[in-house]
């Protein structure tokens, strides 16, 4: 059969074609088709999930955030309570503290206003006594006719002086 | 009515080592590589993130292939994949080139497919090699006992011949058949129109050749092509995979060779 191969079999320069074929074929196909196309489709899917990530990221941080606000305006709430408390009951000491300082200040005045009565009194004894004394002596002088030594006779005056007090 | 069958026809011979022939097959080859290479230059051309429709359908394409290889050879296999992809394409091409009756099918020669097959059986062997040395490599043929030894020699020699001529006779075979229809399918035109005089029945076309042949050819062509190329790279990748299997199990064999 000129002019043809046979049907079954195996020509050796045949197979070195199909090589050549095959291995420009491959080297062609990766670097135009395989390679470039997968790489496009890796980059793309990386870019996706880089999305979501980024997006899963911030709405953690958006919870986050919110959690923290809701608890500083829940301390500032407390904050805000406690201090109020605080300048009551430091308005109901001082309250306290001027009104202890007022009855004592009146108790002092009293104390002071009833010494000096106390004072007053007894001055106002001792000058009656002298008054008396002086008295007394004048007239028992008088009666007696003599001089009477007041320094003599201190003690008998004041005896009578007082009797005459307790009466009066 | 005679049916010839014959082999790829030799164009012209190049008179150097004996004769280069350059055949059909040849230039089926080369028509089949120029076709790829331009279509996947042209689909690649203008490559963007937010693909057009001639994208998405290459990137369909190519992520299929990658998804094929990862499932069936590991990912750790994924460097195979445009081995892998240029095999299907190039058995898909060269199957249905023959359905444009220029040319003839390059899978309907043996000589290619055993090309391919051969290079499956190299990959194969430099990866046993590279993975359990060149005495393990020599030393697998006698697993798992050493009787077995002829079998393993034997079944490693027919796997790339079985996978040769399984895909050569399916498409090879096709074209036979398809033949020998047309051929019968001419026999029945000249019957029916054999009660007309002779000069008008010679002179009026085989109709029966119209229309039938077609169903044929979906089958023996389209479908015979694809499955046929499917299997060729599914049993390339079964065969390269088995030779390079996952890291996790290489140490458990590099521990029994230091045991030794």
């Amino acid at each position: 059969m000129e002019g043809f191969e046979s049907f079954v079999g195996v020509n050796f320069w045949t197979m070195i074609f199909a090589w050549i074929n095959l291995l420009i074929l491959f080297l062609f196909l990766r670097k135009l088709l395989f390679n470039p196309v997968k790489n496009m489709i890796d980059s793309r899917q990386k870019e996706i999930d880089d999305m979501y990530s980024d997006a899963e990221k911030n709405k953690r941080d958006a919870e986050e955030m919110k959690s923290e606000y809701e608890k500083k305006i829940g301390d500032a709430d407390a904050e805000c309570e406690k201090m109020l408390r605080g300048a009551v009951r430091k308005a109901q000491l001082r309250e306290e503290e001027i009104l202890r300082e007022a009855d004592s200040k009146a108790q002092r005045t009293l104390e002071r206003a009833e010494e000096q009565i106390e004072l007053e009194r007894v001055r106002a004894m001792n000058d009656v006594k002298d008054e008396v004394s002086t008295l007394a002596v004048e007239i028992a002088s008088a009666v007696i006719g003599r001089d009477i030594k007041p320094d003599e006779h201190a003690e008998m005056i004041d005896e009578f002086i007082n009797s005459v007090g307790k009466d009066g | 009515m005679d049916v010839t069958i014959n082999g790829p026809k030799i164009y012209f011979t190049i008179p150097i080592f004996g004769g280069i022939n350059i055949t059909q097959t040849t230039v089926s080859l080369l028509a089949v590589t120029i076709l790829l290479i331009v279509t996947a230059y042209f689909l690649t051309r203008h490559l963007t993130k937010r693909p057009g429709r001639m994208q998405v359908i290459t990137e369909k394409g190519v992520s299929m292939i990658y998804d094929l290889v990862d499932s069936t050879m590991g990912t750790h296999n994924r460097k195979f994949a445009p081995y892998i992809g240029t095999l299907f394409l190039s058995s898909v091409c060269g199957s249905l080139i023959g359905m444009t009756q220029i040319f003839r099918s390059t899978t309907a020669d043996l000589s290619v497919t055993a090309a391919w097959a051969l290079v499956t059986t190299g990959i194969v062997w430099y990866e046993k090699i590279k993975n359990n040395g060149f005495l393990g490599f020599l030393k697998g043929f006698t697993e798992p006992i050493v009787v077995m030894t002829p079998m393993n020699i034997v079944s490693e020699i027919a796997s790339p011949i079985s996978l040769a001529f399984r895909h050569f006779g399916n498409v090879a075979g096709g074209s036979v058949i398809t033949a020998l229809v047309y051929s019968a399918l001419a026999a029945l035109s000249s019957f029916v129109f054999s009660w007309l005089p002779a000069a008008v029945s010679a002179a009026l076309p085989p109709v029966f050749q119209v229309g039938v042949p077609a169903f044929l050819s979906i089958y023996f062509d389209l479908f015979s092509g694809f499955v046929q190329a499917l299997v060729f790279s599914l049993l390339t990748m079964v065969y390269i995979g088995e030779a390079n299997p996952p890291k996790a199990e290489v140490p458990a064999t590099e521990g029994e060779k230091a045991d030794k």
